[in-house]
């Protein structure tokens, strides 16, 4: 199969200006830009802050961009929307983005991995865009083996569906007959062996369908009428990368969370040339898909982040979760009340993010009993 | 780690100009609601810098973390100013950073 192409690759997309936060979905990126469709717009040149992700391609990364033009209304597949130009301070940002996801595009080499097909779960109670799907798996693969879609008509045919099989990737539409799409959503993240699988949800039902999903827990939320072309690049570049959600097991794994995407990459690139294997979360909900899937052997946790204090999540893994595990606060919170935070929250122990990287590395090893 | 430091300094030194170039405009104009934000990104910052081992960063963006904070308890001229020159100091200091990292 020919490498898919990165510039049709959706992403999750949320766009935070003066306050306000719209999540959708955007694609056609490059090193400078990405196209976002969403009704929301201001005047070209407004500054945004936008945040891009995919499950198991890319994790959270937030990139400063302006708005660069406006696309009010746009002939079948071509979406209204936004382009944002990536600020300079963006740019090495949206250069290692690219990056990524060219990375993502390689296939990965693993023994029989080319003879396993990417497997997808289509719920939709509409037999026209089942036959979409069909057309599209034959249009867009050159090797339709590759991806193999199953369909259910309704929540319960689904989670019958999810109860005997796994799947790499779920596609809900909003609108079912009985249980809507965003409770069946909830459901699947409720659930720990189904939590982390990734999640598009579809909807004709623009804003409304798009906050119930996105609130229930899916990952990228595409409106409909689907621009098919995206959406089967996207499934093609699933399909030919295998990441591997269990680490090795000859090397330790450690999940790292800290709101701060540049603490997470510096953390990453240090632990993995350390011999560790890593993951990352930026905020709560990917943090417990993270750890569910990942099953770490050491958690690394900041301690001040929007959502929670690390110390809170430390106390409800250890007392709620009964986690086992050494966790870790990281902070540069002064030494004194880390300590005092640490105790409390039952922590294996803190490290002040003052002490630098070399440290970090030290202590992680210290823990996990492995010889520099 | 030569080569960590090498990779991410200039992505640090970027992010934290465009942190303070923020943070010096909403103070410069007295947008107190914009203290607690501020005060986050100073938090953010000063870890950030930690990891990198720039001894030098880290307590100035403390002091200024400490200084947003207390400008969004009293919302006062005069802890407006203290931030403000704070925040110069820190911003001088990345800008030290940068210079000597493109030298």
């Amino acid at each position: 199969m020919a490498a898919a192409s990165r510039d049709r690759f959706i992403v999750r997309a949320e766009i935070n200006a003066g306050g306000e936060t719209v999540i959708s979905y955007g694609f056609d990126l490059t090193a400078s830009s990405v196209f976002v469709v969403t009704e929301w717009h201001a005047p070209i040149g407004t500054p945004v802050s936008l945040r891009l992700s995919f499950p198991r391609i890319l994790e959270p990364i937030d990139v400063p961009a302006r708005i660069g033009d406006i696309r009010v209304a746009g002939e079948p597949g071509e979406p209204a929307g936004i382009r944002l130009v990536f600020d300079r301070a963006g740019g090495e940002v949206g250069e290692d983005l690219v990056s990524l996801l060219d990375r993502a595009n390689a296939p990965t080499g693993e023994p029989g991995e080319e003879d396993r097909p990417y497997r997808v779960l289509l719920v939709d109670d509409s037999w026209l865009i089942r036959d979409m799907f069909a057309y599209g798996t034959a249009k867009f693969f050159e090797r339709p083996g590759a991806l193999a879609i199953d369909h259910a008509e309704d929540a319960a045919q689904a989670w019958g569906k999810l109860a005997k099989s796994t799947y790499d990737l779920v596609i809900i539409d909003y609108y079912l007959p009985t249980e809507d799409g965003a409770s069946l959503i909830a459901r699947l993240r409720g659930d720990p062996r189904l939590a982390p699988t990734p999640i598009v949800a579809i909807s004709v039902g623009g804003r409304d369908a798009r906050d119930a999903t996105i609130s229930a827990g899916a990952d990228v939320f595409v409106d409909k009428p689907l621009v098919l072309r995206d959406l089967f690049n996207t499934l093609r570049v699933l399909a030919e990368r295998r990441e591997r959600v269990r680490p090795a097991p000859d090397r330790k794994a450690i999940l790292v969370f800290d709101d701060s995407p540049f603490a997470l990459a510096l953390t990453r690139a240090a632990l993995e040339s350390a011999g560790f294997t890593v993951a990352i979360a930026a905020d709560l909900s990917s943090f417990e898909r993270q750890r569910v899937a990942f099953d770490p052997d050491l958690i690394l946790v900041d301690v001040q982040m929007p959502e929670a204090f690390g110390d809170d999540v430390a106390s409800t893994l250890r007392g709620w979760h009964g986690v086992q595990v050494p966790i870790l606060l990281v902070s540069s919170l002064d030494q004194s009340e880390l300590a005092r935070r640490a105790e409390t929250a039952q922590a294996s122990g803190y490290i002040c993010k003052g002490a630098g990287m070399s440290e970090l590395v030290r202590r992680c090893r210290e823990l996990l009993e492995v010889a520099p | 780690m030569e080569d960590l430091y090498a990779k991410f300094l200039p992505q640090f030194v970027s992010l934290a100009r465009t942190r303070l170039a923020t943070a010096i405009a909403a103070a410069t104009q007295r947008d107190h609601a914009a203290a607690a934000a501020i005060m986050r990104e100073l938090h953010t910052l000063a870890g950030e810098a930690g990891l990198l081992g720039l001894v030098e960063v880290v307590p100035l963006a403390r002091d200024g973390e400490l200084k947003a904070k207390q400008l969004h308890l009293t919302g006062t001229e005069a802890d407006a100013e203290a931030l403000l020159a704070a925040l110069r100091e820190l911003e001088t200091t990345i800008e030290r950073i940068g210079t000597a990292r493109s030298s």
